[in-house]
């Protein structure tokens, strides 16, 4: 029994961080507040500033807006869109940036 | 041609196609990159402290944002403990060189 709680709290564990979001709702926020300056898909960033998002890894994309909400990472401009994002949004917008692509890359 | 001749000369020729998607690293890049390569050049890996996640991608990233991060984590603008740390060792012009390696080069 004791063997049966580990492992139901562990998927549980295992599906919050998992939870993911669904980047078809993440396509339509995107629209409304990132693609201005990072593009619809985040890969067309309109200033050598902005980072592409298309394909950078899900998780670092929610830590990062979490971090800017959270004022961890400051920046004026970030800090004013992640304020207005709920934890859903995030993961949602994350879903929809991770899925696209670009020329970002893994290099050594 | 012996066997393993040609055994050997395919291997060779894979070692070079492996090695043609990683650019080539200038000399004096590999000190300060050797501190990046820990973290950023294991495909996959994941921060252990202080939250899990995957550290991000470098490859193909705009290198005027690169600087700009690098410069964040030094002035604790961005706060990250190792970042800050790796950060804080390095010029203005070392970020830039490590800025154009990541960034500098298409896939």
């Amino acid at each position: 029994m004791k063997r049966l709680l580990v492992v139901a709290a562990v998927l549980l564990l295992a599906g919050n961080v998992q939870a993911g979001g669904n980047a078809a709702s993440g396509k339509t926020k995107a629209a409304q507040v990132c693609a201005a300056c990072h593009g619809p898909e985040g890969n067309k960033p309109v200033a050598p500033e902005n980072p592409i998002l298309a394909g950078q890894h899900q998780d670092y994309l929610v830590k990062a807006l979490k971090d800017y909400k959270a004022g961890r990472r400051n920046n004026a401009i970030m800090k004013g869109f992640a304020a207005t994002l709920s934890h859903q949004d995030m993961e949602d917008l994350a879903a929809w940036f991770s899925s696209q692509q670009s020329n970002l890359h893994f290099q050594r | 041609m012996p066997t393993r001749t040609v055994i050997a000369v395919a291997l060779l020729a894979l070692c070079g196609a492996a090695q043609a998607q990683q650019p080539a690293v200038p000399s004096h890049l590999k000190n300060n990159l050797s501190m990046c390569i820990g973290c950023h050049g294991i495909a996959g890996y994941k921060t252990a402290y202080p939250e899990v996640y995957h550290v991000p991608k470098l490859g193909g990233q705009s290198p005027t944002y690169l600087v700009n991060a690098l410069k964040a984590y030094r002035s604790g603008e961005r706060m990250h403990p190792s970042m800050r740390g790796i950060a804080a060792s390095l010029s203005d012009k070392d970020m830039e060189e490590l800025a154009a390696y990541y960034g500098g080069t298409g896939k």
